[in-house]
């Protein structure tokens, strides 16, 4: 008897351990975002300290003339994620209509293992591809530019984020589709027609999740615009103009003086980076926390 | 156990060097000789027109001498002068004399061991053999857009340049530009490798890039006249030439020592010469 | 009206779909049409002799023989350090925190995933001219940094992956503990953990195939292009994604160029394989619990 209430006291303590254990772990895993946070703050400070932080947000770049302006490179970034994820959104939404009772069932599964396959092509491998395969091919086409630009890497990522959209609406529509097709059936409707008018109006929340998390994937990726994007400091006058990302503009210029407002743009490339992804994120959660609600 | 350990490699060490002493009398004396009494790891990054020298040398020496590793990574000279300076590598290879500055702020040593040109190049398929100077610069500076301008074909120029951490692009910008300006629509390159392979894969490209790194997959072009060749970048014909460096933070160690020494060495220049560029011993 | 649009409807679908199709069949077409006759012993160990180079008697230069030991390095090590603290932070939030507080833990690990690599590489290479100036005058970009860096990287997908899996359990199978008497650890640790295990393994391969791939991470903590075979964990080291990278930038020969899409197609056959292990682990566990 005795021995038990001791079992039972020491199992009681144990279990107070591993979850303190547990807690731990959970909390170190959340503050590596605040630890990174808090570093890319602590590097800008110093920009604002010396009052440069006017000096880098502007629209030149050059450095050997005493200009940092980072801003055509957030607008590279920013230019290079939007292009992408709208030129994959409508691809992806089509495969999901397509996989979601449209087409043959042995294809629609076909066309989702090679979405899954798309997902684990590694970044550098697309980039490697695109710079001697559509790069060349770009050259060739078009009268203007090298081939190294905007479009190429925008393809790119279009393929890049393709399968994070349409996994995203995938899934949504999987689950609304098993409680809508019953429905559907018994009023007599083709596939096409309940999806088109009933699930995808349903299915809002997953779109605009799909959408965000592409631009996130897209606004992230550094290998791929600093192979094939061109990587000039510059606003793109046409899409076939070769820009920077801020991503690749901190894989570019990381190594120079610590000191210079040069190695400094890095971090408030970066906070900007982080920024912008935070917000993405923030928003994608509010939606899911309003269909919780809903 | 570990005092041990320590003895014998002392013992061995020792036992190296005599039979390095000996093999020196006995004829067969090899400038790789110098690294069999040393062991650890060489760790050298920065100027890319000196990767391939380095490269080669490494080779050379690990072969030899399994128990030195020698890592080799590009970036630039500005790479090169950062890292060296922050003491993340022992040498840090740039493609320009040090500025002031830098050997004050980071207490740097230079060591040159070749002389190489910087040339204007295009791809092997344009027409143009020869621009004078103002003419690269009006390229450079975008008022000269299209190869018809300058004899070649009725079609765009297509700009290609290194990012401010290259020594190359400073000193064409120097030395060839005049510090005058580089349009930002110009193509941003990490290495002369990498210029030399956009270069040779766009027939409208127009780039520079080491003398060194010159082959046939690219084509120097006449400037002002001067054939870009290291034998007139070493008579001073012509003009866009620089050097290139070893950098230390303070004296060199050993280790770094031995492999500066090899490369100003006999050996060391041969490899020099064998890959384009000027010795300068 | 209503018939025109429904058949727009579904030929973009068609044509969407063709289209991907297509692309991914250009794509490995090309890279297998490029890459398929480079694979070989030369491929990997350039000229050196395949016994001397796997012990590290030679020193490899002409091949990516280095490269894939390197990697094969910081998947082990960024591993070693991501799974464990992602599983007991995935068991935490799944089984331990709630409400509000759970809430705002997920969203940070949320916002960890959602972070640009290239920020994990910024913040360990910052970290080291930091650290130098500050603690460890020796402290140097390295093999250990860069798989610390990765392991950041990987550890929001490992988290997720355990608290999906373990919330996924269904309600009759979280009963079995409590109705036998057993602590919630108990439970944890006997019954839930074992029926999730595909689906956890699932997520630790989904993890190291992640780890093996980035290439902006290990760019700014350490990577070179020539270095052998990693010495030791506060070396410098070679990695796969990154000789392709940089051959495709800078191949001095044809035959570099050969050997960047022999290195490309061994890389995409790594990851496609981990990812196939990982999905088989998944449906197993799906049909098992669904």
């Amino acid at each position: 008897m005795r021995n038990l209430t001791h079992n039972r006291e020491s199992r009681k303590w144990l279990e107070s351990l591993i979850e303190l254990m547990l807690l731990f772990s959970g909390l170190i895993s959340s503050l590596v975002m605040l630890a990174i946070f808090v570093f890319l703050v602590y590097f800008t400070m110093p920009i604002i300290a010396r009052g440069d932080l006017l000096n880098l947000m502007s629209w030149n770049w050059r450095p050997l003339a005493g200009q940092y302006g980072i801003l055509p490179m957030a607008i590279g970034s920013l230019f290079l994620a939007v292009s992408a994820t709208l030129a994959a959104y409508p691809l992806g939404l089509g495969i999901c209509c397509f996989i979601h009772s449209l087409g043959l069932r042995s294809v629609a599964r076909f066309v989702l293992v090679i979405i899954d396959f798309m997902t684990s092509v590694p970044t550098v491998v697309y980039g490697f591809v695109s710079a001697f395969l559509l790069v060349p091919t770009l050259r060739q086409c078009f009268e203007h530019g090298t081939g190294f630009s905007w479009f190429a890497a925008s393809v790119t990522l279009t393929v890049l984020v393709l399968p994070t959209i349409v996994l995203v609406i995938h899934t949504q529509l999987r689950q609304l589709g098993s409680e809508s097709r019953l429905t559907a059936i018994a009023l007599g409707i083709s596939p096409a027609q309940t999806l088109l008018w009933v699930i995808l109006p349903q299915a809002s929340r997953g779109l605009v999740a799909a959408a965000l998390l592409g631009f996130g994937r897209a606004l992230g990726d550094t290998i791929v615009s600093l192979m094939v994007a061109g990587n000039a400091p510059q606003v793109p006058h046409s899409i076939l103009d070769s820009i920077r990302t801020l991503t690749a503009h901190i894989a570019l210029v990381v190594a120079t003086d610590v000191h210079s407002a040069t190695y400094h743009s890095l971090f408030l490339s970066g906070l900007i980076l982080v920024t912008i992804s935070a917000m993405v994120n923030a928003s994608i959660r509010w939606i899911a926390g309003k269909s919780g609600a809903g | 156990m570990k005092r041990n350990r320590g003895i014998c490699s002392i013992r061995v060490v020792l036992f190296v060097i005599l039979a390095g002493c000996f093999a020196c009398k006995t004829g067969w004396c090899d400038e790789l000789d110098r690294f069999s009494a040393l062991e650890g790891t060489l760790d050298i990054a920065g100027g890319t027109a000196h990767i391939p020298v380095m490269k080669d040398a490494a080779e050379k020496i690990m072969a030899k001498n399994p128990k030195i590793r020698i890592t080799i990574a590009g970036g630039g000279s500005g790479v090169g002068v950062q890292k060296v300076g922050e003491g993340l590598v022992h040498i840090g290879n740039t493609g320009r004399p040090l500025t002031a500055a830098e050997i004050e702020k980071y207490g740097l040593k230079s060591f040159a061991f070749a002389i190489d040109g910087v040339a204007v190049a295009v791809n092997p398929k344009n027409s143009v053999n020869a621009l004078t100077s103002d003419q690269v610069k009006d390229i450079f500076a975008g008022k000269i857009t299209n190869w018809k301008d300058v004899g070649g074909a009725d079609a765009p120029i297509h700009l290609f340049t290194r990012d401010e951490a290259s020594g190359t692009r400073e000193v064409f910008w120097e030395k060839l530009l005049k510090k005058g300006p580089i349009i930002s629509a110009a193509n941003v390159v990490p290495s002369n490798g990498a210029m030399k392979v956009a270069l040779s894969q766009d027939t409208l490209a127009i780039g520079y890039l080491g003398i060194g790194h010159v082959d046939s997959t690219v084509k120097a072009i006449k400037l002002d006249g001067a054939d870009p060749s290291q034998e007139n970048a070493s008579s001073g014909a012509y003009k866009v030439t620089r050097k290139l460096y070893m950098n230390t933070k303070g004296e060199p160690s050993p280790l770094s020592k031995a492999f500066i020494d090899y490369i100003l060495g006999s050996a060391g220049q041969e490899i020099v010469k064998k890959h384009g560029y000027i010795p300068s011993q | 009206m209503v018939r025109v649009s429904e058949r727009l409807f579904v030929a973009a679908a068609w044509l969407s779909t063709l289209m991907t199709l297509a692309v991914v069949g250009i794509f490995v077409g090309s890279l297998l049409y490029r890459g398929l006759g480079t694979l070989g012993t030369s491929l990997l160990f350039g000229n050196v002799p395949i016994i001397n180079a796997l012990i590290g008697k030679l020193p490899v230069w002409h091949g990516i023989w280095p490269a894939i030991v390197g990697t094969l390095f910081l998947v082990l090590l960024s591993s070693t350090m991501a799974i464990p603290l992602g599983l007991a932070s995935g068991i935490y939030f799944a089984e331990y925190a709630e409400g509000r507080w759970k809430d705002l833990l997920s969203f940070a690990v949320d916002l960890l995933a959602g972070t640009p690599s290239i920020i994990m590489g910024l913040f360990g290479f910052s970290l080291i001219l930091f650290l130098r100036k500050a603690i460890l005058p020796g402290a140097n970009v390295c093999l250990l940094l860069a798989a610390l860096c990765l392991a950041l990287l990987v550890l929001p997908y490992m988290v997720r992956t355990t608290q999906v899996a373990l919330e996924s359990l269904p309600e009759s199978t979280r009963l079995v503990g409590p109705s036998l008497g057993l602590t919630r650890w108990e439970n944890i640790r006997h019954v839930l953990l074992p029926a999730s295990s595909r689906a956890l393994l699932s997520g630790v391969i989904l993890s190291v195939g992640r780890a093996a791939e980035d290439t902006a991470v290990i760019l700014l903590t350490g990577v070179v292009a020539n270095a052998g075979l990693p010495a030791s964990l506060t070396d410098k080291f070679e990695a796969l994604p990154f000789t392709i990278y940089y051959l495709a930038a800078e191949y001095r020969t044809p035959e570099e160029l050969d050997r960047g899409f022999g290195s490309a197609l061994l890389l995409l056959v790594i990851t496609v394989s981990l990812f196939v292990a990982a999905r088989m682990l998944q449906g197993a566990f799906q049909r098992e619990w669904q």
